[in-house]
Order: C-alpha cells, then structure tokens, then sequence
C-alpha cells in the first residue's frame, strides 16, 4: 500500500473508531436517556426501544475498539456501515414524518443544544464516507488462498 | 485460479466476522441488562435503570422555586394507568402547551412545568390536595414529569405519581391520543 493511502486508511479507522467509541460509551452510560431517543423516532414497541437502548452501545464499543488497535477492521467498519444505514434511514423517516426530535447519539444530557435529524443525518452521512473508506483501504488480513 | 470465487469467500468471511461482532457486542450488553430487561418485560420496572437524580431545568420567563422534597412522586407503570384513572386520579400533562394541543393522553389536562405560580394556584382550586394526580411528559429524557411532580408535593398535593413512559409508552402500545394531530 503507498504512504498516501496507507495514511488516509489509519486517519479513517482512527477517527471512526474514536467517534464510535465515544458515542457508545456516552448512550451506555445513561441507556434511559437514550431508550427515550430511540423511542422518539416512533418506529419500534416500547420493549424493542429498550432491547436496542441495551445493546447497540456495546456493538459500538467493542467495533470502536476493534477500529482504534486495527483488528478485524473490515468486519467492524462493516458492521458499523449496516449500523450506520439504520440510523440514515431512522433519520430519514423522522425528517419525512416531521417529527421534531433531537437525535440523541452524541450527548444524552438532557439540557444539550438539541441536534436537528437534518444535521443529525449531514453527519451520519459524513461518518458513512470514513467507514467507506476505512473498509475499502484495509488491507485483507490473510493472503488470498485462490 | 478463480479469483470471483475467492473474492466471493472472502467477504463470506468477513460477513461472518461482522455477525461475530454485532453477536458479542449484543451478548455484553444483555450481560450488562439483561436482569433488569427481563424485569421490565415481565412488568416489574419500567426503567432499564435507576434514574439519576433530575437535572436542574432551563431557566424560563418566571423562576421556577426551588421546592424542598417533601416526598418523592412513585413511578406507576402503563398497566397501572387505567384503574388509577378509573377510582380517580388526574392525568396532568407537563409538556409545553402546543404539544399538548397537539396530541395527549385522553382526560388529561395541560400544566406544563414551568407553569406561573397564579396558574398552579387556579389548578389547586379546581382539583383538591386529596386528588391523585399523574405527571407524565415525553418519556424517559424529559425531566419535565418529574419535576412538575414536585411542584405539586410541595403545593400540598399528598399523592403523586410519575407515568415516566410517558407519550412514547403510550402510544407505543396502540392506545389513542385526544388532540388537534393524534
């Protein structure tokens, strides 16, 4: 891999790694906060809000980690593209139906500067184009066999 | 050498590597959860958690006053709603007034949070201390509810609850709302 290349590559699954690491601590430390976001996009049952309150924090922990000390890079980064494709589409859904919520992902204190499901959904997309690159500049972990 | 069907196993591999993360991430956090998750779907709680103590509000056109906690308001669940409305409690609503116009819970009535001291004062004339009142407002990230509930225990009202799920639980579970857009 060139320098080039290989510089945008870690600058990628760095900073991805980093701003998901971060986001998932910050919804694990207070999962009621982030039930009550994830149940203000109207899209699942009340228990369903709390079954992915519970989980999803975690999946983006152990990926951000996974990212930041260059481990399976290419499982994580896709993971987090699937992930990240359910929040555009939440995002999306929220704008369409004019629901004005502020998205929670980032800050879970209740007196934050509310975030806009449009500025919510300009950065999702923003984050999409770093795991794009962070996924497609990995390079493979084991030698092609064929 | 088939490079399609080695390109083909490779991302089989790194989809099942993906499926192994997404399934230990989901694993930690019914580690972490679980007891409590299954606590709120057998009813128990509604909460994955012990709420922290209520932050302080944003400051509004008239200060709200700092009111001593007397007794704190008890959470009721979804369930418990239709029999405490029925031997009568009141439903009060503690969101802003357009939100409530918009959609509330049937037979509720507007008080939002920050209401003026003269207003609380009218809703003690109309409704007595000895009336059960239930505060709800957006669910689990609106202090709102909680703080209105201790609005009414130190204006003298002796039962006060907190439907916490609020709107959210509310209509999650299929139930109507009265207002301009249910």
């Amino acid at each position: 891999m060139s320098p080039l290349r290989d510089l945008l590559f870690h600058l990628c699954r760095l900073v991805i790694g980093a701003v998901f690491l971060y986001a998932g601590a910050l919804k694990a430390g207070d999962v009621n906060a982030f039930a009550g976001s994830v149940a203000a996009y109207q899209l699942l049952p009340y228990n369903a809000n709390l079954l992915v309150a519970a989980i999803l924090p975690y999946i983006e922990i152990i990926c951000g980690v996974l990212l930041v000390f260059n481990a399976r890079v290419k499982p994580a980064a896709l993971v987090l593209l699937l992930l990240n494709l359910v929040f555009i589409g939440a995002l999306s859904w929220a704008i369409y139906r004019g629901l004005a919520i502020d998205c929670g992902c980032f800050n879970q204190d209740p007196n934050r500067t509310p975030t806009s499901p449009q500025a919510a959904l300009l950065r999702d997309l923003a984050l999409m184009v770093g795991i794009l690159f962070a996924y497609g500049l990995a390079p493979a972990e084991r030698p092609n066999r064929y | 050498m088939n490079n399609g069907f080695g390109r083909n196993t490779r991302f089989i591999e790194i989809l099942l590597s993906a499926l192994l993360i997404a399934l230990v991430g989901g694993a930690l956090g019914l580690a972490v959860h679980g007891p409590r998750l299954w606590q709120v779907l057998q009813g128990k709680t509604a909460l994955l958690a012990v709420p922290a103590a209520p932050t302080p509000q944003i400051p509004t056109a008239e200060p709200v006053p700092q009111v001593p906690v007397a007794a704190e308001p008890a959470p009721v669940d979804l369930g418990e709603l239709p029999a405490l409305v029925a031997a009568g409690a009141v439903l009060v609503d503690a969101r802003h007034g357009e939100d409530y116009r918009r959609g509330h819970l049937p037979g509720a009535l507007s008080l939002p949070v920050g209401a003026s001291e003269a207003e609380l004062a009218l809703f003690r004339q109309q409704y007595p201390t000895e009336t059960t009142l239930i505060t709800y407002c957006n669910g689990y990230d609106c202090p709102d509810s909680f703080n209105l509930a201790l609005r009414l225990v130190a204006a003298g009202y002796h039962d006060v609850r907190v439907f916490e799920g609020g709107v959210p639980q509310w209509r999650d579970a299929g139930n109507p709302l009265e207002g301009e857009q249910p």
